[in-house]
């Protein structure tokens, strides 16, 4: 029994030391092994340090612009579009099927298109600016972005449609995330391509129904990552 | 100006040397002052330190005593020196006169 509650404390330690970085995590935990604390004080010794980086991190303007400027109301934002793409998709499809002919590619083809182009081209452009800026507290923008999915997800009720159609935008926005973190700023060519390409692909949607001005709220993270890339040497 | 517990960190990782890592820096402080010192104010004070160019940190070995995971060696830059010095005379020449300081003579205790 008494292994057993040791065993949960070092496992503990494990979970709550991945909330800091890999080379401090690495340090802590040996500098852990090396004294010879006990699973219990070595969870508190993390958890105090754990504290302290959460605390200062968020003295800074970036994990709050992630987190509240970004991840809660972008990934509602982005459950919509991502209805709305695969409404797109369905009414483009039904009448192709219908006719057995193969595609065609009508003027519906290269808006449903430019949806999903811009679909992708904002969760990434917005996964890669949370996960650029807020390294530390990245926890808590995950779960800002999460807890508006669970919820619309409870609540979903378009028979037509699979819930999952709600989730479209995930993946390209945990893509984007996983790139933020590795390399924080793309280069400015490429950020200067990628804005100007998610902005261009909004023209077309300007004459389509729908509450089209909060997605324009979508396209800064491509012009931020302008004002933040690499510049050429 | 240091704080006092940044003078502290400074002193000990300058008295270890090329041995100064968290982990000894943490029982130095623990051994010549009596009090607890935690993990996460040793490594936030690092990198404080670090930051204002006092402290150079990089990752070490890694030894089997310590699960193999790697050290954060840590050296005292000349500017830490410089800091340190300057925190010691300061206390030093505010402590003149006091008496817990001097004994009745005038003299260092």
């Amino acid at each position: 029994m008494t292994s057993y509650i040791r065993s949960s404390g070092w496992w503990l330690v494990d979970v709550v030391a991945r909330l800091l970085e890999r080379d401090e995590r690495e340090a802590v935990q040996g500098d852990l092994a090396e004294a010879g604390e006990g699973a219990w004080e070595g969870l508190f010794a993390v958890l105090g340090l754990v504290v302290r980086r959460q605390a200062m991190a968020w003295k800074n303007w970036r994990p709050w612009l992630a987190a509240f400027g970004l991840a809660l109301p972008g990934s509602l934002l982005l459950m919509g579009f991502s209805l709305s793409v695969s409404q797109a998709y369905q009414q483009f499809m039904e009448p192709t099927i219908l006719k057995a002919t193969g595609l065609t590619m009508g003027p519906g083809f290269w808006l449903l298109l430019c949806q999903v182009f811009l679909l992708i081209g904002w969760s990434w452009t917005g996964g890669f600016v949370v996960g650029s800026i807020s390294r530390r507290t990245l926890w808590v923008s995950a779960t800002l972005s999460f807890l508006p999915c669970l919820f619309c997800l409870a609540r979903f009720q378009v028979e037509c449609l699979s819930r999952l159609c709600l989730l479209l935008f995930l993946l390209p926005a945990i893509w984007g995330v996983r790139r933020g973190l590795q390399i924080a700023r793309i280069k400015l060519s490429s950020a200067v391509v990628l804005a100007v390409a998610v902005t261009a692909a909004t023209i077309p949607t300007w004459s389509s129904e729908g509450p089209w001005i909060p997605n324009w709220a979508l396209s800064w993270p491509a012009w931020y990552l302008v004002a933040t890339a690499r510049k050429p040497i | 100006m240091l704080g006092e517990f940044e003078y502290l960190l400074i002193t000990a990782a300058a008295r270890l040397g090329d041995e100064a890592y968290g982990a000894a820096i943490r029982e130095e402080i623990e051994a010549t002052t009596g009090r607890k010192c935690s993990i996460g104010a040793l490594y936030t004070t690092v990198d404080r330190l670090e930051t204002k160019g006092l402290f150079s940190t990089w990752m070490g070995d890694a030894t089997p005593q310590r699960g193999g995971r790697a050290k954060r060696m840590v050296r005292v830059t000349p500017k830490g020196l410089e800091a340190a010095k300057d925190f010691y005379d300061a206390v030093t020449r505010v402590s003149r006169g006091v008496s817990w300081a001097v004994n009745g003579k005038g003299n260092p205790a």
